[in-house]
């Protein structure tokens, strides 16, 4: 058993009226500082480049998937979220992914992929949210993961540069 | 037909190979003996089963030899000498061998990233081992024919081609068809089929096995899935009863994308043909038998467990007086144990369907009778009749169970029709037997088995040699494979036989 020992009160504490008193004046003083404060569906996080948020795939200008399905990603995954299978193509890189399927319940938003892909296919956006009813909603395949280069631009020009460090 | 060459004796020399003694084989190249004392030493050109050329240059060693320097040269081209010392490792092979990697690496494309080779390709391996990290030469690569059609089964990609030559000595060499060749001179060879006629032939699988890039492909594997996906699994070839030992490689555990050919020094050496190779569509989900399945009293089947189907299966062969048991040539040895002990408890006769030899037998491998387990079944002690004569003898008996993968289609799509109605069939396979309109199946009872790719057994192959089936993948829910279904079985009628 604890025997808590607590500090006797001073006699303005045991006055009471005081000590509110001074909690209001903090309660006043914060009313008029700057709030910190987000209020967040509606004021969202500023995403910089560097915001490694959900894995999507990039399309190229001329409206083809960057991806040749070669399975990097697949493989350096360590949630085993992606799936792949290729197909062939008519295009000078004759191979494509038929089915790019992400867990977006197993991926826990590491980038591995995005450092495997020897095809600048692959990137961490800047999407953070992810909300569905069912498992099955989650599995995103590849219509969903599709965005257009342009708006993956930041993140890989940041990619490239930090690349070619080393 | 593969028969061991016929050598009097083997002549062996003690040759010393980083440090290890080895008795290396004389009529074989000092490459053999490298290997042989488990040095790795890389290699494109040679290969175990074909002549050696020395074209790639890579398996370059350091020999001595008496009181000469050590030299470096191919280990496939040298001959073994007595008192030969080898160092796979030393620097000046390490360089040498670096160079020529690089000379090999100047005109091949970076197509790693879809390429059906990379993850088994060894031109990858040894790049990584000891390649440099980047190329240093500023001319293009060459510019070729990146899909070149050979044919129904092989798929040429020029670019990435290393001119090894393999394909076109196991052309000349294996099926003794020679169709390809080395055509040009010096940086405009290429590999071609005479006057780009396409490749024919029952071996032509076999080529992609062979490349050691991933200039010939199958087209059948082509961008199907990555190879270190694929879970291989030793097993062996039930299309004719040369029985070669073969690799399954299944896809995420499910889809049966790829069969090759598996070294067996006694059976077929390193080669397959396409007819084995090819013959994944047994393995396919579609029509397969699932569970147990009664004729419905409309067109269809009405489906239960197996269990369920099992005391079906019991009561009928109880009710049975002399059943006609027969067995598809594809069970294996212990299968066929079992079987003929249900055979002795029902007082049955035993038999398997011997089906009629194809047209498919050739001088290498094929021996045209489609019956993988022949010789096995054979010496258990079952009597191998026709398919006809299968039908004829079943309408003696009051009752027939067929058992075994592909038993329906080998007795022929109208097989069990031709039976007089009275008899009884009991039907274990692994596909679905056609539906018949009204209700009128003549298959009174029909159960799922597990097809070979999904259970584990032995065959025994035309020449007598015992090689195992393994199971490369799980059979489908609902789905038992024969000796479980036989024991149960078994289990059941000495039940039934202590009740009554």
């Amino acid at each position: 058993m604890v025997v808590v020992q607590r500090r006797e009160l001073t006699f303005w504490e045991r006055m009471y009226l005081p000590e509110i008193v001074r909690g209001l004046v903090i309660t006043f003083k914060k009313m008029f500082e700057p709030r910190v404060t987000r209020q967040y569906p509606e004021q969202a996080m500023p995403t910089t480049e560097v915001t490694r948020g959900q894995p999507r795939l990039a399309v190229k200008d001329d409206g083809n998937i960057a991806c040749v399905s070669c399975g990097l990603c697949e493989a350096a995954c360590p949630a085993y979220a992606i799936t792949i299978d290729g197909q062939e193509t008519d295009r000078f890189i004759e191979r494509e992914p038929e089915r790019f399927d992400i867990d977006m319940l197993r991926c826990i938003l590491c980038g591995f992929c995005e450092e495997a892909c020897p095809k600048e296919a692959i990137f961490m956006s800047n999407e953070l949210e992810l909300a569905n009813t069912t498992r099955e909603g989650l599995v995103y395949d590849m219509e969903q993961l599709k965005r257009s280069t342009s708006t993956l631009q930041p993140r890989i020009d940041y990619v490239r540069k930090i690349n070619d460090r080393w | 037909m593969i028969d061991s060459e016929k050598q009097p004796e083997i002549k062996r020399v003690e040759i010393t190979v980083n440090g290890k003694t080895v008795q290396a084989r004389t009529d074989k190249p000092l490459i053999h003996a490298c290997l042989q004392a488990e040095s790795e030493v890389p290699h494109y050109c040679y290969h175990p089963g074909l002549t050696p050329v020395g074209s790639c240059r890579i398996c370059q060693v350091e020999v001595q030899q008496g009181k000469m320097p050590a030299r470096v040269m191919v280990a496939c081209r040298t001959p073994v000498a007595a008192g030969m010392v080898v160092d796979t490792e030393s620097k000046g092979a390490h360089d040498s061998r670096k160079e020529c990697l690089e000379f090999l690496l100047k005109n091949h494309p970076l197509d790693c990233p879809i390429c059906d080779k990379a993850g088994e390709c060894t031109l990858q391996d040894y790049s990584f081992a000891e390649g440099q990290g980047e190329g240093r030469s500023v001319e293009p690569r060459r510019k070729l024919e990146k899909r070149k059609d050979l044919g129904d089964v092989i798929m040429l990609d020029q670019e990435r081609c290393i001119l090894c030559s393999r394909c076109v000595r196991f052309m000349e060499e294996v099926p003794e068809t020679p169709q390809l060749c080395v055509a040009g001179r010096g940086s405009h060879s290429i590999i071609e089929t005479w006057n780009n006629q396409p490749l024919s032939g029952n071996y032509q699988g076999n080529l992609a096995d062979v490349c050691p890039v991933g200039a010939l492909t199958l087209k059948s594997f082509r961008f199907k899935a990555r190879v270190w996906n694929l879970t291989k699994t030793a097993s062996s070839c039930g299309e004719c009863s040369r029985g070669c030992s073969t690799t399954v490689e299944v896809l995420r555990a499910g889809e049966i994308v790829r069969i090759r050919p598996r070294h067996d020094e006694e059976v077929n050496k390193w080669w397959m043909c396409d007819t084995g190779r090819f013959a994944l569509d047994h393995f396919a989900e579609v029509d397969r038998l699932v569970g147990a399945c009664m004729p419905s009293a409309t067109r269809g089947w009405d489906q239960s467990p197996v269990e369920d189907g099992l005391q079906v299966a019991a009561d009928m062969l109880m009710a049975a007086e002399k059943p006609l048991i027969v067995a598809s040539p594809w069970l294996t040895v212990e299968e066929g144990t079992e079987l003929l002990t249900l055979g002795r408890q029902l007082n049955g006769r035993v038999a398997f369907v011997s089906p009629a030899q194809n047209e498919l037998a050739d001088d290498l491998l094929h021996t045209g009778d489609p019956a993988p387990n022949r010789r096995g079944l054979t010496d258990l002690g079952f009597e191998a009749l026709s398919p006809e004569e299968i039908l004829s003898a079943a309408s003696e008996h009051s009752s027939i169970l067929c058992i075994g993968e592909r038993v329906a289609s080998l007795l022929g799509e109208d097989g069990f029709n031709s039976l007089p109605s009275a008899t009884r069939v009991l039907l274990f396979d692994c596909a679905l037997p056609a539906p018949q309109e009204g209700g009128n199946s003549p298959i009174d009872l029909a159960i799922g088995l597990a097809t070979s790719a999904e259970r584990a057994g032995h065959w025994v192959n035309i020449d007598g040699i015992r090689r195992p089936i393994l199971q490369a993948r799980p059979a489908p829910t609902g789905v038992w494979n024969t000796v479980r279904l036989l024991q149960n079985l078994l289990g059941l009628l000495a039940t039934r036989e202590i009740q009554s």
